[in-house]
């Protein structure tokens, strides 16, 4: 009985992350190198070419690692399109998809289907929670909070400046 | 019309309902008074009125989608978010973050320094500078009053702060009264959106106030890349109809970050703190069975 129960709770949490694991594939959109390391001045790998399918390793900063015709190497970030996805998550492990699936509101009511929709209908619908507003208050940390947390986990401050539109400063 | 307008001000004015939470009660005379005076000049709307403005608009999209029960989830966005602020113009406002129960993808703010994000949009980050990406996009819509601006276009400037002084104010920045003309204008707004080129000032804004607090400025370009590839239905088609297209947003971006933010040094693309919260670990296994393992079982084990 147990056994039986456990794998109905298993079938549950299993079925519906249909893109769990999915690699994110991409598709090149101009000409180019890519580079065994990512930086600009990084010796190159080989060539892609404007709508050449790659296939999405890794990313660091501003850079992402593709396989591409035999070729593995780095390419900007901006110089991919993501190609469509059915909606589903390409890079969401099946754990944290089931997790969100098994997630309880505040309610405390158990979600069974995964999916609360937040759409116009549910806006147009809406009254103000003033239970679930004070809530949200209690839930702020101050910014001496925030600094120290921020210090545990090595974070660097700089000074930089807004970008103008079109790259103008 | 202006006379119109006022009227219907009026109206929705005598209309206030008591906050069931806490019932409090305001000077009618008092705010029929000042919404006569709403065709009078224009007048700024000071920080005070904009958190309890913020704050009813706030609790309408938790009307919507109330908070995740999940503390550690949401002290995580709030220590993340709150440092993020910290670099951007307003460091001072009252700024409270929220994951909300709701697997659709969107983010929302309100003024004063209100800032929501979905569980569904949460678990579609890859990294925490995606996360500071979007708490950073949210937070330039709060520092460069864009909600106000929408609300004073769709409200009048005067009414609008009418309506601010009158909520009372409150640990959650309205305990009271709001009146139905701020919600509905509210709820028009989250519907249809902010102005476009207000949305693509809070990416360039983002990007910046992300790497200020030492995240890498390319975690929004992450988030947009996950959007241009998503269907415009579902999950996504609330956040599609308030927003420009994904491709459109990177393309601004791109062209506004060329290679500018390149040569920072010590960003980090992910922290150990997000991995815990997107990869929880997994569920213990089920316990032993209860009859005894055959010899060979035991052998096989021991091998």
């Amino acid at each position: 009985m147990r056994r039986a129960l456990t794998l109905i709770v298993l079938a549950c949490v299993t079925v519906p992350s249909t893109a769990a694991d999915a690699t994110e594939r991409g598709v090149v959109i101009r000409n180019g190198d890519i580079k065994v390391q990512p930086f600009l001045d990084a010796a190159p790998a080989g060539n892609v070419a404007a709508n050449d399918a790659v296939t999405i390793v890794d990313r660091k900063g501003g850079w992402v690692q593709v396989q591409a015709a035999g070729k593995t190497g780095w390419i900007r970030t901006l110089n991919i399109r993501l190609a469509a996805t059915d909606g589903a998550v390409a890079h969401q492990t099946s754990v944290a998809s089931a997790a969100s699936m098994l997630r309880t509101g505040s309610s405390g009511k158990t979600v069974t289907t995964g999916v609360k929709g937040l759409g116009e209908e549910d806006l147009r619908n809406a009254s103000v929670n003033l239970a679930e507003l004070d809530k949200l208050g209690t839930l702020a940390v101050d910014p001496g909070e925030a600094t120290a947390d921020a210090q545990k986990k090595g974070l660097k401050e700089s000074q930089i400046d807004y970008l103008a539109k079109g790259g103008k400063k | 019309m202006r006379w119109a307008r006022i009227a219907c001000a009026l109206v929705a004015l005598c209309m206030i309902a008591p906050s069931p939470a806490r019932a409090q009660f305001i000077d009618l005379g008092d705010l029929v008074g000042k919404a006569k005076n709403a065709h009078g000049a224009l007048h700024t709307i000071g920080e005070d009125e904009e958190i309890r403005i913020g704050g009813g608009l706030a609790g309408l999209i938790l009307g919507a989608a109330p908070l995740v029960n999940n503390p550690a989830e949401q002290r995580y966005v709030n220590e993340v978010g709150r440092w993020l602020a910290l670099h951007s113009e307003r460091p001072a406002l009252p700024w409270k973050f929220g994951v909300i129960d709701s697997s659709d993808v969107n983010a929302f703010s309100a003024p004063g320094g209100y800032v929501l994000i979905s569980q569904g949009l949460f678990d579609r980050l890859r990294n925490e500078s995606e996360l500071a990406a979007v708490l950073g996009h949210e937070i330039s819509h709060v520092v460069r009053k864009h909600q106000i601006k929408a609300l004073q276009k769709s409200m009048g400037n005067a009414l609008l702060g009418d309506v601010g002084r009158t909520a009372t104010g409150g640990q959650g920045g309205l305990t009271g009264t709001l009146t139905s003309g701020l919600i509905n204008s509210g709820r028009t707004m989250f519907m249809r959106g902010l102005d476009k080129e207000d949305e693509f000032e809070a990416d360039r804004m983002g990007v910046v106030i992300a790497a200020r607090s030492g995240y890498s400025p390319y975690g929004l370009v992450g988030v947009l890349q996950t959007l241009s590839a998503a269907p415009t239905t579902g999950a996504f088609a609330l956040m599609f109809a308030t927003h420009p297209p994904a491709t459109d947003r990177i393309e601004r971006l791109g062209s506004a970050m060329g290679t500018r933010l390149d040569g920072l040094t010590g960003v980090v693309d992910d922290l150990p703190s997000f991995v815990a919260l997107r990869n929880p670990p997994p569920p213990p296994p089920p316990p032993p069975a209860p009859a005894k393992a055959s010899p060979a079982r035991r052998k096989r084990a021991h091998s």
